[in-house]
């Protein structure tokens, strides 16, 4: 690293551990004026870790961290946030129930007439002022609850840059945009990097997009720095190898030979129409994967709700080939179909309770016990074998699920629903925030499901894991279905025409 | 630009819940209305300014610690300390009257309701201990004090114009009434207008958002609970109002009353949501109800089996129509 030129922000020698275990090891960190800098790593790596101790979260760091060649101790968010620098983190930090301007403004409200009174007409024509200067639209009387996922991240994009920000950190922002969107953050990171100098720290999983984007890219693994370098000096592969630690294994054979048209039905719907948009028609045989691709608010998640019964549709929906009345969750569940939703914080996980709990719950009721008891031993067993398979860590099945890092907890969500043996499942972006040689091992296992005669949706934003997994897509545009092709016909580019097409 | 999509299915949807909500929004005041007319027409008496003078002022009181009780639920808590503070703000206020003066008991009172409070709110910002356990704690602490100080015996003496406070009034309008008019308009500002207001909103909506930018949770939730406990003080004094003894005692009834009164309004006990309109609204239903099967000589035992069965109605209807509105 050239010497002479100045950092804006040093971090030496930082360390951090959780209950005696220790997540950072000694990391050295730093960031210039204007600089992409990209932070990669595999799951559980301490890459938010590293972020939240610079977003002064936690106050029992150690080491040295200095901004402007000042040294700095950051022991609480205000300090941070003073200093001016910014942090989207991996999991949202909006206030659900208050409108979208409103958490643009979120602890910086403007002042009214009077001292300690807020001036909610400015407030609200500002946040729309700093929406539009970033080029993003946002609907800024709803309340965040009623919006989709990626519009919830690009409230929180707008939320932080619209501070006055020196280093701004996005903890993996793309992992739930589509591609338009990615595109509209990519231009706005550029330009604030460029035009005011701001120094941006970028987490992500997408190492294309890595690659394209970072003037310098750190890779982390196991709490601790492996390289630092400029961006040009890596290769896709070469970033691969050190971030996994090992070469990355091929996956095992990809989709054999698609099932033969007689397989029976795993999951059907005939007539179905959500919130009176017009009915459509679906199904998926046993051991098929059905891809589900679309824009961001085309209507995939829906139509993946009214499946399972969680949102009020007409029509008729079979499970494995028996039609289920009166649809609701707990029914369809035990018609045989489970769904991984997309939000795993709000929908997906108990929290508070441990790994194992979490996943042994859809099964429990199944496999595991008879007649109302659990089988003793049972549980743990079902759990330890998950944890394997799925390569959760760190691997300790009493670990509060609310602890682990993003792409564990996903893992953890998918183990859940595949240790149940479903009829049918339904993965909604199923390995957003994985890590790649995560999301292959993922892959493997959705795959194997598959071969074993579960009939399987993926909805992703994500192309290539659409092609990589599918033996049919599907794509909706404004709550219809507006193309269906054989994984055979489809492109990479094709695909993408297909969904941008309106 | 998919944000544009995006962001045109989400007012599609909120369109098609439009109806629903804003019915559900005003289910309260419908009730309400009906309730009255029914009254008015079934029940003898009811239908007179004496009357309502009547029901006003029995209820002014709960409107008051409700109020205050609004406060701590919009943040994800609630109080069950507001019936031994008022009843402390009572006994105090009576002492300091009969031995100094009258201003310096009602001041005395209520500064003791506002650090009663504050120390609940220490309790739970900054300790961590759960507002269940801690206001358990403080009501069982606050009273078992008050029964050694006065000996478990009632304080007299106060003078006869103290009532004015309690049982005067200006034109028809009973003063309690005036006091709880001015209590509810100052929680509306705080909430409407205030920094406060809007950060007890982010506090109980999203306690670890509201950290991470940069609001201190620690001090909202201590203001709150301190204006929680000092509301509960102004109510002691007026409960001294009316009856001119300190009863240590007594008001043992508030603190559920007052939440009952406030969920009966529509707001859910897990925060972030709420309004003052349905505090009021939610203690003047509960004080219709009790008035009505008073007027009908139905016996007073009945009341508690009738107001839980409003809660549960109330409330029910406001949740089932939540759950739908969700499916949707
Ligand atoms: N509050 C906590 N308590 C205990 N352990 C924690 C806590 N937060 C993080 N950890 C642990 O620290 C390690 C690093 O987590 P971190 O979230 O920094 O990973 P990450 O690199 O961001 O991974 P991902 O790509 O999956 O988001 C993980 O093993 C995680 O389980
Ligand atoms: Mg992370």
């Amino acid at each position: 690293m050239p010497k002479g030129e100045a950092m804006l922000l040093e971090m030496r020698n930082i360390r951090k551990s959780f209950s005696g275990v220790e997540v950072l090891r000694g990391v050295d960190f730093s960031l210039k004026p204007g600089e992409i800098h990209a932070l990669v790593g595999h799951n559980g790596a301490g890459k938010s870790t590293l972020m939240k101790v610079l977003g002064g979260n936690y106050a029992d760091y150690e080491g040295e961290i200095s901004l402007h060649g000042d040294k700095i101790r950051l022991l609480s968010p205000r300090k941070a946030i003073d200093r001016g620098i910014a942090i989207i983190y991996q999991d949202f930090s909006l206030v659900p129930d208050l409108s979208v301007a409103h958490n643009i403004a979120l602890g910086r409200e403007p002042r009214g007439r009077l001292r300690g009174t807020i001036g909610h007409a400015i407030l609200r024509r500002r946040s729309a002022k700093e929406a539009e200067r970033l080029g993003i639209r946002l609907p800024m009387d709803a309340s965040v609850r009623s919006l989709g996922v990626g519009t919830q991240q690009l409230t929180e994009i707008v939320r932080a840059c619209s501070r006055e920000v020196r280093v701004l950190v996005m903890d993996e922002p793309t992992a739930r945009l589509a591609p338009a969107e990615r595109e509209l953050l990519f231009s706005t990171m550029r330009r604030m990097a460029d035009e005011q100098g701001v120094g941006i720290v970028y987490i992500s999983h997408f190492l294309d997009e890595v690659c394209d984007l970072s003037d310098r890219i750190t890779v982390m693994r196991d709490g601790l720095v492996v390289a630092t370098r400029p961006g040009a000096d890596y290769t896709l592969d070469t970033l691969a190898e050190l971030l996994v630690g090992h070469e990355i294994t091929g996956r095992e054979a990809s989709r054999a030979a698609a099932p033969t048209s007689d397989a029976s039905e795993a999951l059907g719907a005939t007539q179905l129409s959500v919130a009176d948009r017009p009915p459509l028609d679906l199904a998926v045989a046993k051991g098929q994967i059905v891809g589900l691709a679309g824009l961001v608010g085309s209507g995939r998640t829906r139509l993946a709700r009214a499946l399972i019964g969680d949102v009020k549709a007409d029509g008729e929906i079979r499970v494995g080939g028996r039609r289920v009345a009166h649809v609701d969750p707990e029914r369809a569940t035990k018609a045989g179909l489970s769904m991984v939703p997309e939000d795993r914080k709000t929908l997906g996980l108990a929290l508070g309770a441990t790994v194992e709990a979490n996943i042994v719950v859809s099964a429990l009721g199944k496999l595991l016990s008879v007649l109302g008891f659990v089988k003793p031993g049972s549980r743990p067993r079902l759990a330890e074998e998950m944890i394997e398979r799925f390569v959760i860590r760190p691997p300790d099945r009493r670990k509060i699920v609310g602890n682990l890092s993003g792409g564990n907890a996903q893992k953890v969500l998918l183990a859940r629903a595949l240790g149940s043996r479903p009829v049918a499942m339904i993965l909604d972006q199923p390995t957003a925030g994985v890590d790649i040689g995560a999301k292959v091992e993922l892959h493997n296992q959705i795959l194997a499901a598959a071969k074993e005669g579960a009939g399987i949706v993926v909805i992703s934003d994500d192309l290539d894991e659409l092609l990589d997994l599918s033996d049919q897509v599907l794509v909706m545009n404004g709550g219809r279905l507006t193309g269906s092709y054989a994984r055979s016909d489809l492109t990479r580019a094709s695909l993408l025409a297909a969904i941008s097409r309106s | 630009m998919t944000t544009s999509n995006d962001t045109a299915t989400d007012r599609v949807t909120s369109r098609h819940g439009w109806q629903w909500s804003s019915l559900a929004a005003y289910a309260l005041p419908i009730i309400f209305v009906l309730l009255l007319i029914i009254f008015s027409l079934a029940v003898p008496y009811f239908a007179t300014w004496a009357n309502f003078g009547n029901v006003l002022q029995r209820n002014s009181i709960i409107g008051i610690v409700a109020c205050g009780m609004l406060l701590m639920i919009i943040t994800g808590g609630f109080d069950l300390s507001v019936g031994a503070v008022g009843a402390m703000s009572s006994v105090v206020a009576a002492v300091v009257i009969v031995q100094f003066s009258m201003p310096l008991g009602i001041l005395t009172a209520l500064a003791l309701g506002l650090l009663v409070g504050a120390a609940n709110g220490f309790f739970i910002a900054k300790i961590g201990i759960s507002p269940f356990v801690t206001t358990l704690a403080t009501q069982v602490l606050v009273t078992g004090f008050l029964f050694v100080g006065t000996s478990a015996q009632p304080v007299y003496g106060v003078p006869e114009s103290f009532t004015v406070l309690g049982l005067g009034r200006v034109g028809p309008v009973p003063i309690p009434t005036i006091i709880f008019a001015a209590v509810a308009l100052i929680t509306w500002g705080i909430l409407r207008f205030t920094t406060l207001g809007h950060y007890i909103y982010i506090v109980g909506g999203n306690k670890a958002a509201a950290r991470l930018a940069g609001i201190n949770v620690e001090r909202v939730l201590m203001t709150t609970y301190a204006l929680g406990g000092f509301f509960a003080a102004v109510a002691g004094i007026v409960l001294l109002g009316q009856t001119n003894i300190g009863q240590p005692a007594s008001a043992t009834d508030w603190p559920l009353t007052a939440i009952a009164a406030v969920v009966v309004g529509g707001v859910p006990l897990s925060g972030g949501v709420g309004q003052v309109w349905s505090a009021v609204l939610g203690t003047l239903l509960l004080g219709i109800i009790a008035n009505a099967l008073n007027l009908l000589g139905v016996s007073p035992f009945w009341q508690p089996a009738v107001t839980g069965a409003v809660i549960l109605v109330a409330v029910g209807l406001d949740s089932y129509q939540r759950k739908q509105r969700e499916r949707r």
